[in-house]
């Protein structure tokens, strides 16, 4: 679902648009973290005197998002650099991450690095919600590189001629002209393993990560009232990737030059 | 042999199995404006493409004003500085204003200041004649406009050689006209040139030597009045004939 603002001032110019829906959805999202225990606290029970359990377990739920989020896209971009190498083997141990972190499920890999791991290398014992970052970030990593690499794919190899013929060292241009590109046509699905990614937090839940899924399961099996805590659960999860949606459509927006999108 | 800007020597290549350039040798020097025509599939795209290494020569020695082409990273760099590149799809960066398509290269590559790379940037795009629309993005464009943006563009790096490959072939015919001209404008400067094109006229007017490709080879290699007015080949007849119409 999209939410129509009532609108910018006419003559604000595309970026400027774009600038200030990022900023205020940004805000948006920090007074939400900040100060929701508030309005949930006038809620009826057992909502209203949880308010402040829920709002912990909503800044957690985010955190894992963010932290997984952006750590996933680098992840992303080296391993979609990876598969699209020259190089037999940065092309093989691409593939290799991609395939197996495809192939087998975030539950797993969730417990795998946070039981598992240790065992296999004993300098990587993490707690809880490091490992949950660790895994989420290596998961959605690896649905990114596939995005990001259709991106680059799209990128017509005139491009890249046009550049090294004016002199552009290979850094420069994908930094200036490759990477710009691709990321546009990433954008949308990258976009989508981040809505993903969001709710797959849950799952961190498994290993004791006090997110916001495991207040909710708690308070509901405390409480006995499974129906109103899980609404909420749900409606907070709601509200958390429409804001999100909002940055990443002004985002979409803020690249959009030819003006294609309505 | 070093007196020559440009100087290619025994160059062939291989498309897999399509020997498309036999045993190429030829030269360019300072100041002057070659025409390289030829029907399709002659080989001359790919001739003027090997001058700055965008395809590799699979055999054969070309040399750049003293600069090797191989694929030694400083080789490339020094060559790249020299040439200049138009080609037949423009390949303006989308996402940038035409201003930084201009000046992106003078800016990464020479570390110009912004402001500097601008203000060099508005003066080229004066030269051809786009000046007020630096601000827009290439989609705004026509394709003539688009095209003389990517003149400019390449003129950003103050290269030696400009190279033009097919400039106008993918223009509506109304829009040649205004690329021509300010090709024109160039080869009047003094700019070394090498251009490859179908439009017969205009090489005959602004070329100082027509090199005509058959086959993978030059096989003529005169000035524009002997080319076209004193012609011997029957073959080239048939193919300035065909092409005129």
């Amino acid at each position: 679902m999209k939410i129509t603002l009532p609108g910018w001032p006419q003559r604000w110019s595309r970026e400027q648009r774009s600038s200030a829906t990022i900023a205020l959805a940004s805000v948006v999202l920090v007074l939400l973290l900040w100060l929701m225990a508030i309005p949930l606290a006038l809620a009826p029970e057992p909502i209203g005197n949880n308010a402040q359990y829920f709002a912990e377990g909503t800044r957690i739920t985010v955190e894992l998002t963010v932290v997984a989020g952006l750590s996933g896209i680098v992840i992303g971009v080296l391993a979609a650099l990876g598969r699209t190498s020259g190089i037999t083997l940065l092309r093989w141990v691409a593939s290799l991450y991609i395939w197996v972190m495809r192939g087998t499920p975030l539950l797993v890999q969730i417990l795998f690095v946070f039981l598992a791991l240790p065992t296999l290398v004993p300098a990587l014992r993490l707690d809880d919600f490091a490992s949950a970052c660790v895994a989420l970030a290596f998961n959605v990593g690896a649905y990114n590189a596939e995005a990001i690499r259709s991106g680059l794919l799209a990128v017509p190899k005139g491009q890249i001629e046009a550049a090294r013929s004016l002199g552009l060292s290979s850094f420069y241009t994908f930094i200036d002209v490759t990477f710009p590109q691709a990321f546009k046509v990433a954008l949308p699905p990258l976009v989508n393993n981040t809505v993903a990614l969001l709710k797959d937090s849950s799952l961190a839940y498994a290993i004791g990560v006090v997110e916001l899924t495991n207040v909710g399961n708690r308070i509901q099996a405390a409480t006995f009232q499974p129906l109103p805590t899980l609404i909420t659960t749900a409606l907070v999860y709601l509200v958390l990737t429409t804001v999100m949606t909002q940055i990443s459509g002004a985002v979409e927006r803020r690249y959009d030059v030819e003006g294609r999108q309505p | 042999m070093s007196a020559h800007l440009i100087t290619v020597d025994k160059v062939n290549k291989f498309f897999g199995t399509h020997h498309v350039l036999r045993d190429v040798s030829t030269y360019f020097n300072a100041g002057q404006v070659s025409a390289i025509l030829g029907a399709s599939g002659s080989g001359k795209s790919t001739l003027l493409r090997m001058l700055n290494r965008l395809e590799r020569h699979d055999s054969g020695r070309i040399v750049v004003d003293g600069i090797e082409v191989d694929d030694e990273l400083k080789h490339l760099d020094a060559l790249r500085r020299e040439l200049g590149m138009v080609f037949q799809q423009f390949n303006l960066f989308p996402h940038l204003t035409v201003l930084d398509n201009v000046s992106l290269a003078p800016r990464r590559v020479r570390k110009t200041l912004r402001a500097d790379a601008n203000e060099r940037s508005m003066e080229l795009l004066k030269r051809v004649g786009m000046e007020e629309h630096a601000h827009k993005y290439p989609f705004a464009l026509s394709g003539g406009q688009q095209q003389r943006v990517a003149i400019a563009r390449a003129l950003a790096m103050n290269p030696k050689v400009m190279l033009f490959d097919e400039p106008t072939s993918a223009l509506d015919p109304e829009m040649v006209k205004e690329v021509l001209d300010v090709i024109k404008k160039l080869a009047q400067s003094g700019m070394t040139m090498i251009i490859v094109t179908h439009e017969m006229g205009f090489a005959r007017e602004v070329a100082d030597r027509i090199l005509f490709l058959d086959q993978g080879q030059v096989a003529q290699d005169a000035p524009p009045e002997v080319f076209f007015d004193a012609q011997e080949s029957v073959r080239v007849r048939a193919f300035l004939g065909q092409v005129s119409h």
